[in-house]
């Protein structure tokens, strides 16, 4: 007999990979269809919650009604985003802030990006104008250029380490052996530092990056923090990786890399879905389906001249009709209402005006996410990831009469 | 703080005509100024489809056109061997496309002495695989690509190593007056806010579609009619010819293929104002429909970028005043010190540079014959080309992916021209000019410039935004599909990873 999944997730992001976790967790049977590195790898790794005013939460009460935030309680956020810091710190990613208080960390612009909960390698970081930063860079490194931030914070220092021909991935490769690090630190030792913190582009190891800037903290005596780098960003590496991890560790299944091709449905319930592969399509069953498969960038909304749709179940989507409309004469502001595009969900967060039982969306393919022009991306991801798990669980539990999962924790 | 210059002559305008008025007077021995308030080509030189004309086009409707047309196709193809590519053209006809007409357009063309050569169906997609195939037949004639843009520094290259003065980005905000003669301009350098007095004896209006609003500076009228022009851009060449459809001139009714993309067009639409005309949504829809008709896959093409350029169009009434030496362009001797080209097409540059400079010379009292038909445009031997064999010859440090341009390619950009706004280094280079835009290439060429001393943060980070801002008002009508995938993740890089935009 074939396997059947009690939930299959669709997508690999912040929002499919957190709500995979929670059912795991909750004694679920889950599998993730993914067709490769989510743009979570791309991101800069901290998790922007709500980038306007000093207090995401109270931010969010004030978003237009049609958010997808409203769909869930401010206790719900700051309970699923506790949950979510949590697991990753279990998998060896602390990371710190509150959902009440947002921050602003130090870009390779030298300007402050206003985000909320960040990994503790950036926890020293500061964009103050008055601060007094020893930046370290690597001698080639083409996507980051010191001197944006020696221009607008004056008293900036700079010393450039030479590591040969480098990139940020393979930076990050290299700081992870001890004979780099070895290298790296008695250079710094015959560094002149006299600034009060110590800033370098993410890219202290991948899963020691902690360890590594407590070792730098240690041999200079002084707050280290590291920059969030352009693609191919390390700092949102490490978060996907350890999410990746923390999921097979509850055994949790992948299907990677491989499209889906059809959608199997009986009735109002989602049966199956079939990936495309070299061979036989590959069917994955599931008693419950979540749909995470994020907004343009990550392909879960396709636009074409005459409209947008929805990639994998063909859901209804809401999106401004006339094209000419769908982006603001300026990029600065960002103010483009195709933004407002994705899929519209009841409180359940299933898909509105079509009848499935056993689908609950979430993350940015949600409609009127605005993640651009709120600055809420990896936040709403992992609330409504979240949200969307535990109607899932709820689904389920009615489903098996009272039985909440097929296999017991 | 002002500064004094003086001249023989003041050329107002850096497109191709201005460019090659500058080379004639050089090449003549003239000393002269050029002004230009943009990058050289800003106006309709660089917003067009960079079509070198042979001239079929306006067999029928205007063989007066044609014949300039060929002739000078044929003397741009023996003296500017770098800035043009020879395709060749095909004007298709499709099934429902008038015999009548083709039957005129071959008579017309051999009338003008335009070569031409009738392909059957399976000839034509032979040429052009892409063509549609539903094609009744093909009419190969010599039209070619060319690059306006090197074309202009080209010309630029012969005035200046015989003492000649370009300034790009100077504004020409008066024009000086004598006893009701023209005797100089004042321009102001866009960059330092400085105005700079140059005094000359005779002053060219050479501003396109802005020749009204120059003549004014010194209270003539420029009769124009401005009709702009929209044409798109795909990610790639989808033909290696240029693809025309035979039949009378309308719109959407070619594909030019340039460098790594292909450029479809165009439109035409009476505007009041050559700085406000844009691409509007129905133009990029009528223009995938027509293309498409004429290769099908255009349909399904990633369109990276749309633009706009104005036509400066002869509006009848001004006869006495003026010397009608073409019925495509018109020269008018304001007969105060000022003269005023306007008309023409880039094709027929050379020409009307020739015929400008003929005047001038008069006036002035010298004797010279014209030149640039004779020698090779100068430059050339230094221009490396755009194969991508040469390109990788220095590619150790990528800046832009999409084109290949490398670190060293910019700084010697920087080096030779200075850096005030980034799209002279584009223009110069081709960075930022494939799918991403410059997304990507701008943050990083503007560090390397800063790494060298060259600009402060505050410029490079204005110089950014006004980029983007630009950037983005060109792609913006072609935001679906890939496109606008890529431009949410330039957005997101730019606002949620820079933080660009946060103060």
């Amino acid at each position: 007999m074939e396997e059947i999944y009690d939930v299959v997730v669709i997508g690999g992001g912040m929002a499919g990979l957190g709500a995979a976790i929670r059912l795991a967790k909750e004694g679920c049977h889950v599998a993730v269809v993914s067709r490769g590195d989510p743009i979570l790898c791309l991101s800069t790794g901290c998790i922007d919650v709500l980038a306007s005013g000093e207090n995401p939460l109270n931010g969010i009460a004030n978003l237009p009604p049609q958010h997808p935030y409203h769909l869930v309680s401010a206790e719900f956020i700051k309970e699923a985003l506790a949950y979510f810091l949590n697991e990753i710190a279990l998998g060896g990613l602390p990371y710190v802030g509150s959902p009440e208080e947002n921050r602003h960390v130090l870009t390779p612009l030298g300007v402050g990006k206003t985000t909320c909960l960040v990994p503790e390698t950036m926890a020293a970081s500061t964009a103050e104008k008055e601060s007094r930063i020893h930046v370290i860079s690597f001698a080639g490194l083409k996507d980051f250029y010191p001197s944006y931030i020696m221009a607008r914070i004056p008293a900036t220092d700079l010393s450039v380490y030479e590591a040969g021909p480098v990139s940020t991935m393979f930076l990050a490769t290299q700081f992870e052996t001890d004979e780099f690090l070895e290298r790296f630190l008695n250079w710094l030792k015959g560094t002149d530092i006299t600034a009060d913190r110590i800033a370098i582009p993410a890219v202290l190891g991948w899963m020691r990056a902690l360890e590594i800037k407590r070792m730098i903290e240690e041999e200079t005596k002084r707050p280290v923090f590291e920059i969030p780098t352009l693609p191919p960003s390390v700092a949102g590496i490490r978060l996907h990786r350890t999410l990746k991890r923390r999921a097979l560790d509850l055994g949790i299944q992948f299907y990677l890399g491989k499209p889906i091709e059809t959608v199997e449905m009986a009735g109002h319930l989602v049966e199956a879905v079939t990936l495309e592969s070299m061979g036989r399509p590959t069917r994955v069953n599931g008693n419950a389906f979540i749909l995470a498969t994020g907004s343009f960038v990550s392909g879960g909304l396709l636009s074409q001249r005459e409209g947008v749709t929805e990639g994998v179940f063909r859901l209804p989507v809401f999106y401004p009709p006339d094209r000419a409309t769908w982006f603001g004469e300026n990029f600065f502001p960002p103010e483009h209402p195709i933004e407002d595009a994705g899929v519209l969900v009841d409180e359940e967060f299933r898909p509105r005006a079509v009848e499935i039982d056993n689908l609950f969306v979430a993350g940015s393919i949600l409609a009127y996410a605005r993640v651009l022009r709120y600055g809420c991306g990896h936040g709403m991801a992992i609330v409504t990831g979240q949200a969307a798990a535990s109607s899932c669980l709820k689904y389920l539990k009615v489903a098996a009469q009272g039985d909440t999962c097929s296999r017991t924790v | 703080m002002s500064m004094k210059s003086k001249t023989d002559v003041i050329i107002i305008g850096g497109g191709a005509t201005g460019c090659g008025i500058a080379r004639d007077l050089a090449l003549r021995g003239v000393p002269h100024y050029l002004l230009e308030e943009g990058d050289f080509a800003r106006g309709a030189t660089g917003a067009c489809h960079g079509l070198l004309h042979s001239g079929a086009r306006y067999a029928v409707s205007d063989s007066e056109a044609a014949k300039e047309c060929i002739e000078e196709n044929r003397i741009l193809r023996r003296i500017g061997k770098k800035c043009i590519e020879q395709t060749g053209g095909l004007f298709v006809r499709l099934p429902g496309d008038s015999k009548k007409f083709r039957d005129r357009f071959l008579e017309k063309c051999e009338e003008v002495g335009i070569p031409t050569q009738i392909l059957s169906p399976s000839r034509a997609l032979e040429m052009v695989p892409s063509l549609n195939p539903e094609l009744e037949e093909a009419v190969l004639v010599p039209d070619c690509s060319i690059d306006p843009f090197r074309l202009c520094l080209l010309n630029i290259v012969s005035s200046r190593r015989r003492g000649g003065v370009a300034l790009i980005h100077h504004r020409v905000v008066d024009i000086v007056k004598e006893r009701s003669r023209c005797v100089g301009v004042k321009a102001l350098d866009l960059f330092t806010g400085q105005v700079k007095e140059i005094y000359g004896k005779i002053i060219i209006n050479a501003t396109g579609a802005w020749g009204d609003k120059t003549a004014r500076l010194a209270g003539c009228d420029v009769p124009l009619t401005l009709s702009k022009g929209s044409l798109i851009i795909t990610d790639h060449r989808l033909t290696n010819m240029v693809v025309n459809r035979l039949r009378p001139a309308s719109n959407g009714d070619i594909i030019v293929p340039n460098e790594a993309v292909c450029v479809a067009g165009t439109t035409s639409v009476d505007v009041p104002d050559p700085d406000e005309a844009r691409l509007e949504p129905w133009e990029m829809e009528l223009l995938i429909q027509e293309a498409s008709q004429l290769i099908p896959a255009f349909s399904r093409a990633r369109i990276i970028r749309g633009y706009t350029g104005v036509r400066p169009l002869i509006r009848g009434g001004c006869e006495g005043d003026s010397r009608r030496i073409s019925r495509s362009f018109r020269i008018i001797d304001h007969e105060n010190g000022l003269i005023s080209i306007i008309g023409g097409k880039l094709t027929t540059y050379r020409y009307m540079a020739e015929k400008v400079t003929d005047l001038v010379m008069d006036k002035l009292g010298l004797k010279a014959p014209c030149l640039t038909a004779e020698y090779p445009l100068e430059g050339q031997e230094e221009l490396s080309g755009y194969p991508l064999s040469k390109r990788l010859e220095n590619l150790n440090e990528i800046v832009c992916e999409c084109e290949l341009v490398g670190k060293r390619e910019v700084e010697e950009t920087v080096n030779r021209i200075g850096v005030r706004y980034i799209s002279d280094i584009q223009h110069r280079t081709r960075l930022g000019m494939g799918p991403c835009q410059g997304g990507f290439c701008t943050y990083r060429a503007l560090g390397i410039i800063h790494n060298m001393g060259r600009i402060s943060i505050e410029e490079s980070r204005y110089i950014l935004k006004d980029f983007l801002q630009r950037r983005f008002r060109g792609i913006r009508p072609a935001l679906w599909g890939a496109q606008l995938r890529e431009e949410q993740l330039v957005e997101g890089m730019y606002l949620r990873i820079l933080g660009l935009g946060e103060e």
